[in-house]
């Protein structure tokens, strides 16, 4: 059998692109292959567990940290920055968003011309009215709540959802920050409201637990694969777990096949074909699938004669800033698990040329656990005392990144992990102006943190974690500069996709998953007017 | 929620939990409210207190022991120092809370009691504390005309 479309990697990419072509035409034939397995979802007893102990039931399709000399570890860190992946992808049927935090912000219509506004890096072979249609569906289809009034950056539509308000506990901050004149916005964030027809999406109940939630209401590609495999008449959509793509095949230069896979059910290897590959594996996996598609018409791997593919890798430093502060009189305390105030004063074309950034006001700020000093044996008394004395409270943030050539992403030879991938070569270094980068932003923070009457403690901590991982297999017109072309199609093949955020020219100071949903969507369209032509 | 429970193969076969022994777990929940002045009255939330060991055990059949050995530990306790000074003990000894859980009173604490805390709370203990939501607190939707379920910059409740 040939397929309309194989799908390796089944996150919300592939989840996304999928939906569309199958509303379009439900008997589209697409087969969908993920290297990782089931995870149960709104389980009562997996909930509570972590209530009680703060395990998640996916955290076994991690990467495991990197090797310690008194530890095996996986995965080959080689640059001078430590870009850790343990902790920042989730292996398994329906990807990332199993433990993504929701964040769902758009770019800004000069992020797409990095290159034009300050000289350095590409511009994005698209611009942001292109995408903005897409971007207005990307929030329905995923569930978003914003406030529809915030237009900056342009929108023609609104969100589906309210903002949720801000907290009391962000009543400080907010008051800061307009002081400093600056504005502070909602964070959008990928959970349901109330719709007033029927819905598989439950409302977000605010159970302050996202990591699993246990109603579903925050987006997970999880529950919409089930959805869409179990109540909806697809007849032609098929979705393989444990299955390990090893190839792409080609039959020309310009022509795939098919890919050849590996069952690790039925322990066999087997090849199937299609007229339309796609590869939404994410920003580490997608590369490093098309350097090992090694055949005689691509010497270093598909669409990789420039040795463009697995370069340019970025991700988001995130930044967490700490205060002390003398009192917490009026007993503020974390109610929420996700963020509902922001600042994007910072990420605008000023900034551009130096990295622009986000600062977030976290959830868990003033930083107090009640449980903990229950646990810890302190008295009522005691507690009370703490909550209403001397607190920390905190300012997140991420800075924007620029790719560069020499940082990259590669497959580790002869090592797999525990999901029988390859195991993978991180070899990243940030720029000499990073830390200047950082001072300046700390001089912003510190400046909030006065207007607080809070005394920051220092540097921020700083994690690399790939989480963003983006700009593997970049989008550009010149195929000499990108791998992919405007439509994430690989240069030079006319049937491979790239559907990723390695097909990002660039990031922004934002989170990356919204654009990614957009482009899929739009990558949808794209793939429907193909296969009806 | 789903409807299909996750259980561990070694906990199908498993016995109910015991009267006595869901009992003594229950007056540990109990004291939990009234040493923390959190919970007036723990009786309404006795089956969820019930349904949330028996997803412990379904999760972990270990649990099935840890739940028999803290019975044995608390009503040994309770004859010898008292009611009062037994639960003090468990929710203070400082030793107890140190891993590893290698005795008795360390999995009365760290096994039973800890995690019933943070049921607890999940269950509305947080609220004498002064907040209106918490993590593990199924605070409600945002639902417009209503309330908002948690306590926001505009107005504190």
């Amino acid at each position: 059998m040939k397929y309309d479309l194989i799908i390796v990697g089944s996150g919300i990419a592939a989840t996304a692109l999928s939906h569309r072509i199958l509303e379009k035409n439900r008997n589209a034939s697409i087969l969908m292959l993920e290297a990782g397995q089931k995870v149960k979802m709104q389980d009562a007893a997996l909930w509570q567990d972590y209530i009680v102990s703060g395990k998640l039931p996916y955290a076994k399709f991690n990467d495991r940290p990197y090797p310690e000399r008194d530890m095996p570890g996986q995965n080959q860190n080689i640059g001078e920055t430590v870009v850790p992946l343990a902790g920042s992808r989730v292996m398994t049927y329906g990807g990332s968003t199993i433990h993504w935090g929701g964040w769902s912000f758009r770019l800004k219509p000069e992020d797409f011309f990095m290159e034009t506004n300050t000289n350095t890096s590409i511009n994005w072979p698209i611009d942001y009215d292109t995408l903005e249609p897409y971007y207005g569906e990307a929030e329905h289809y995923i569930g978003v709540s914003g406030d529809s009034e915030d237009n900056n950056p342009p929108r023609s539509s609104s969100y589906p959802f309210p903002a949720f308000p801000y907290t009391y506990e962000d009543s400080s901050v907010a008051a800061a920050i307009h002081a400093l004149g600056m504005d502070f916005s909602n964070v959008p964030i990928a959970r349901h409201g109330i719709l007033s027809s029927t819905s598989f999406n439950a409302p977000c109940k605010t159970t302050g637990t996202c990591k699993y939630c246990p109603f579903g209401a925050r987006y997970t590609a999880t529950n919409f694969l089930n959805h869409m495999s179990d109540e909806k008449d697809y007849p032609n959509l098929e979705i393989r777990i444990n299955c390990v793509v090893n190839t792409i095949d080609m039959n020309a230069k310009n022509k795939a096949k098919g890919i050849t896979y590996y069952n690790k059910t039925t322990k066999e290897t087997l090849s199937v074909e299609a007229k339309e590959i796609i590869v939404a594996g994410g920003a580490i996996e997608s590369p490093k699938l098309l350097q090992r598609s090694v055949s005689e018409f691509w010497l270093q791997g598909i669409g990789n004669d420039d040795g463009n593919v697995g370069r340019y890798f970025v991700t988001h430093p995130y930044f967490i800033f700490t205060a002390d502060i003398a009192e917490n009189k009026s007993l503020k305390q974390p109610e929420m698990n996700f963020p509902t105030l922001c600042t994007r004063h910072f990420d605008n074309k000023h900034e551009q040329a130096k990295g622009k950034f986000i600062l977030v006001h976290p959830p868990s700020s003033p930083q107090i656990d009640i449980a903990e000093l229950m646990k810890s044996g302190n008295s009522r008394a005691e507690i009370d005392e703490s909550i209403k004395g001397a607190n920390t409270v905190q300012i997140h943030g991420m800075v924007e990144i620029f790719s560069e050539f020499n940082n990259y992403v590669a497959n580790l030879a002869n090592a797999k992990n525990q999901i029988g991938l390859p195991q993978t070569i991180v070899d990243y270094s940030k720029s000499p102006e990073f830390n200047d980068r950082m001072a300046y932003i700390q001089s912003k923070v510190e400046r909030i943190f006065e207007q607080m009457d809070a005394k920051i403690q220092g540097k921020p901590t700083i994690s690399w974690r790939a989480d963003h991982s983006a700009c593997t297999c970049r989008m550009s017109e010149d195929p000499k500069k990108g791998v992919t072309d405007k439509n994430m199609k690989l240069h030079g093949v006319d049937n491979i996709y790239v559907c990723s955020n390695a097909a990002f020219t660039s990031t922004g100071a934002i989170n990356p998953t919204l654009t990614l949903t957009a482009l899929s969507l739009r990558l949808g369209d794209h793939i429907n007017e193909k296969l009806e032509a | 929620m789903s409807t299909k429970p996750v259980i561990h193969p070694l906990s199908q076969n498993l016995d109910t939990i015991e009267v006595e022994v869901f009992d003594t777990m229950f007056r540990l929940f109990e004291h939990i409210g009234v040493y923390w002045q959190n919970i007036d009255n723990s009786e309404p939330y006795r089956s969820e207190l019930y349904v949330f060991m028996q997803n412990r055990i379904n999760l972990y059949p270990i649990y099935h022991q840890y739940y028999k050995a803290a019975f044995n530990t608390i009503n040994k306790m309770i004859v010898q120092m008292g009611e009062q000074a037994c639960y003090q003990e468990i929710f203070t000894d400082p030793y107890a809370n140190l891993p590893p859980v290698d005795t008795n009173l360390s999995i009365v604490r760290q096994k039973v009691s800890n995690e019933f805390i943070d049921f607890q709370l999940s269950l509305g203990g947080f609220k004498s504390f002064g907040a209106t939501n918490y993590p593990g607190y199924i605070g409600g939707a945002l639902i417009p005309g209503q309330p908002v379920p948690y306590r926001t910059m505009e107005k504190k409740t």
